[in-house]
């Protein structure tokens, strides 16, 4: 029984291979690779040889291909192969033997006069001295290791917001500011990004975060970011998220100083008298112009008006100074989520927002991220793991009631008939409270 | 699913925020108090009332904060009636299977509905949730909680045993989510109600590694590739200020100034001692003579305090006055410390929830057309 589709399915990026994408590839030895594909072109992977990039052209994402003379041929998936265990042990394999007879020119003989690599490698595998007393577990090892460096086949990596994330962070994990797939996940959810929000953004990590809140508004809700430039700025990780416009159409972007309420923008000239125009290019200039102009006043009149729901942050700059200016443009009850590679900058922050009235609850953490290789007999955490996500800092606005008192603020006796008649009446009864106050407790 | 106007209405489901360790859901009913040991609270003062709002007790003392619910907010403040899943997972879950607007998803079981909330979060209206719990009780309150939140259009909540019945769905779903004592057992049902025209994935839920080698082997069985797996953990930062660290020179001269003022009073205790002898005794070296013991040592005399202490019936000497000058140096309160704040992660932390092995199912290889043979005529080939 199939349940009726809705209407319109939205989707940010198409399901599959789309001619202008620059997407991810995966070569034989376990590296992303990104490149661009466009439709009539060649997509060259070096070693690995060229190919049409047409033969990708609406294949859905996740395939291997072998590249057979620029064009590709679907490989089958290869399930995990049961290996048995047999009582074969190092014991007798010496390392420094000269193993493999093949010489480097019969090799590349080999891979000149086209042999496939299942050849070459089976050939390696019967000349090997010490094969044979290899473990089961070793050969397949060792198999591996050969396919990787002579295998001419890719598969292509979904453009999903985990494996950009983890591209990136893998290829230069600084530029995204240590902003792990976990650490990214959770910012998402404490922020509650969701189809329909709206939210404020300031992204110094090349604009993952940005990626991350459209992929989760769904090309509904708005999203302003701010940031230091005077030009639009370059968010690199949306390149590889191959967004539809409609996706991208929610982003505008103000600087810190456009963002500013208490400054005016200077902006060239829009309004000159009709007969001072000279031609229908400088008419057309002047109506680009104030469509600028137009478009950035209102983007400011947007910020202004606040009620936004959430306030995201992967920033250079140091953050008190940033949630201070734009948290006046935050709804009540909307997050405030702030991530660093640092927790010192984090602890710095909590100690500030602690102390003021206006945020609940700030609390920092920090990710921890574990992967482990799950291969029938071979089940173990993986070798190389990642260091470090950075750390969050969570907290949420909340309208102050300066009325309002601790439960353990100054308690006030009513005066009874036998008290001495002191001023005020009252007697203290002192407690340990930061808040206490010595209001009178009727209203 | 929640309100997203900007005040309180009447009927809204709220949360109240009491502390970080206490937060529970609240349906605005006016009429209705709130009683706890913050304060009371009338539900009709809610009303018309900004969310995030700090709101002080009737009597005075006490206040709490109402905030608007979020899947987040709910996971902290749901009752439970199962062991739930916390942000860490259910984030790393989410992201895994890309699940977004418009997605279509299968969760089983439903248990106290932490997961669920996420994901309806998530794929919007446009998406489906298709949700199956086996024990009567939790699907009827998890169905009313989804009825409650507004999810009812995007979730479907279905009272049954997926791994003996399965989900009723065919190449339906994007992902799937099992959370199950033996996930093995549905992953062939798993299998047939992912869609298979593009990839897709599915995330298995077990607090054991014997049942993750379980799963392993039934996902590869069942033809999903990229089987991995992660665990994801929280480590909540303590955040306290405390002064600057002290230099050890600092300390050792602390040391030095105790060790002088010492040497000082000992030898205030001596003078104080002989002006004493000498004032009962007109010959000042003779008591002292006569007390030096054998080996030379002198012994110090004990002196009563405030008897003969440099007290305002005579005027100092110059060491005297030096003296004193130490012992009020060293008396004196030290400036206070420049603060620096330091963070450590808290003393006892979430070990382990659960091992999350995900896999995936790649589309099916595309079917070559059939040649025709000689035997079919010339009839065109039949459609698969």
């Amino acid at each position: 029984m199939n349940a009726s589709t809705s209407t319109a399915e939205f989707n940010t990026r198409a399901s599959s291979v789309q001619s202008g994408n620059t997407i991810l590839l995966r070569l034989p030895n376990g590296d992303p690779k990104a490149v661009k594909i466009d439709k009539d072109c060649n997509v060259s992977l070096g070693r690995l040889g060229s190919f049409y990039a047409n033969e990708l052209i609406n294949e859905p994402f996740g395939r291997t291909y072998d590249i057979i003379d620029k064009k590709l041929t679907l490989i089958p998936p290869r399930s995990l192969a049961e290996v048995e265990d047999t009582d074969a042990t190092n014991e007798y394999i010496n390392d420094g033997q000269f193993v493999q007879p093949l010489t480097l020119e019969e090799i590349q003989a080999l891979k000149q006069s086209g042999a496939h690599a299942s050849e070459i490698i089976k050939m390696q595998i019967e000349q090997h001295a010490n094969y044979s007393l290899k473990t089961e577990y070793s050969k397949e090892k060792y198999k591996k290791r050969k396919e990787a460096k002579y295998s001419k086949s890719f598969t292509t990596i979904e453009p999903t917001l985990f494996n950009v994330c983890e591209y990136w962070f893998k290829k230069d994990q600084t530029r995204i500011r240590d902003i792990r797939v976990d650490t990214l996940s959770q910012i998402l959810n404490m922020a509650n990004i969701r189809p329909g929000g709206r939210y404020l953004a300031v992204d110094d990590a090349s604009g993952l975060l940005v990626s991350g809140i459209l992929e989760r508004m769904g090309g509904s809700g708005r999203l302003i970011t701010i940031g230091n430039s005077d030009s639009p700025p370059a968010y690199p990780v949306m390149v590889n998220m191959n967004f539809t416009a409609e996706t991208v159409a929610p982003l505008s972007s103000l600087n810190w100083a456009t963002a500013d309420q208490s400054h005016t923008p200077l902006v060239p000239p829009v309004d000159v008298a009709p007969d001072q125009i000279k031609s229908e290019r400088q008419k057309s200039r002047l109506n680009k112009r104030k469509a600028a102009t137009d478009l950035l006043f209102s983007i400011r009149e947007e910020l202004f008006a606040g009620e936004f729901d959430a306030l995201v942050v992967a920033s250079e700059y140091e953050p008190f100074s940033i949630v201070e200016k734009l948290v006046p443009y935050l709804a009540g009850s909307a997050s405030i989520v702030v991530q660093s590679p640092y927790g010192q900058i984090l602890s710095e922050l909590h100690s500030k927002l602690r102390a003021l009235p206006g945020y609940l609850c700030p609390s920092v953490t920090e990710v921890w991220l574990r992967r482990y290789q799950v291969l029938p007999g071979r089940t173990h955490p993986t070798m190389n793991t990642s260091g470090t996500g950075g750390f969050i800092l969570h907290a949420i606005k909340i309208y102050d009631d300066e009325n309002a008192n601790a439960i353990t603020s100054f308690r006030r006796q009513k005066p009874t008939a036998t008290s001495s008649s002191s001023s005020s009446g009252k007697i203290i009864i002192a407690s340990d409270t930061l808040d206490a106050s010595m209001e009178d407790a009727d209203e | 699913m929640w309100s997203t106007a900007r005040e309180i209405a009447a009927g809204d489901t709220v949360i109240i925020w009491l502390t970080r360790e206490l937060v529970q859901p609240l349906v605005v009913t006016p009429g209705k108090d709130f009683n706890s040991k913050f304060g009371n609270y009338r539900h009709s003062d809610f009303v018309g009332m900004p969310y995030g709002s700090k709101v002080g007790s009737r009597t005075g003392k006490g206040f709490i904060h109402v905030l608007r619910p979020t899947p987040e907010l709910w996971t902290l403040a749901l009752p439970h009636r199962t062991q739930i899943l916390y942000i860490a997972d259910i984030s790393l879950i989410i992201s895994y299977l890309d699940i977004r607007r418009g997605s279509r998803v299968i969760e089983a079981g439903t248990g106290s509905g932490s997961f669920s909330h996420s994901v309806a979060r998530s794929i919007g209206s446009s998406g489906h949730l298709w949700s199956y719990e086996f024990h009567e009780a939790r699907a009827k309150k998890a169905k009313e909680e989804f009825a409650q939140h507004g999810m009812s259009d995007i979730v479907t909540l279905t009272h049954q045993n997926v791994c003996k019945d399965g989900f009723n769905l065919t190449d339906t779903v994007d992902s799937v989510f099992l959370d199950l004592p033996a996930p093995w057992d549905a992953v062939e049902h798993a299998k047939q109600a992912l869609r298979k025209d593009r990839t897709t994935r599915i995330c298995c839920f077990s607090p054991c590694m014997e049942q993750v080698l379980r799963t392993v082997s039934a996902l590869n069985d069942a033809g999903f590739s990229d089987i991995t797996m992660y665990e994801t953990l929280v480590r909540p930062q303590d955040v306290s200020p405390i002064p600057v660290l002290q230099s050890i020179n600092d300390v050792a001269d602390k040391l030095k100034k105790a060790e002088g003022i010492r040497e000082i009073k000992r030898l205030r205790q001596i003078a104080a001692g002989q002006r004493h002898n000498s004032n009962n005794n007109n010959d000042p070296h003779g008591e002292k003579r006569k007390r030096t013991s054998s080996d030379g040592e002198q012994e110090v005399p004990l002196v009563a305090d405030g008897e003969d202490s440099g007290n305002g019936k005579r005027l100092k000497t110059d060491d005297e006055d030096m003296m004193d000058d130490v012992l009020e140096d060293s008396a004196a309160p030290a400036a206070t410390p420049a603060k620096i704040s330091l963070s450590k992660t808290i003393p006892e932390v979430r070990g382990h929830t659960s091992y999350l092995t995900f896999a995936t199912l790649l589309p099916s290889m595309p079917i070559p057309p059939a040649a025709p043979t000689a035997a079919q005529g010339a009839s065109p080939s039949q459609g698969f």
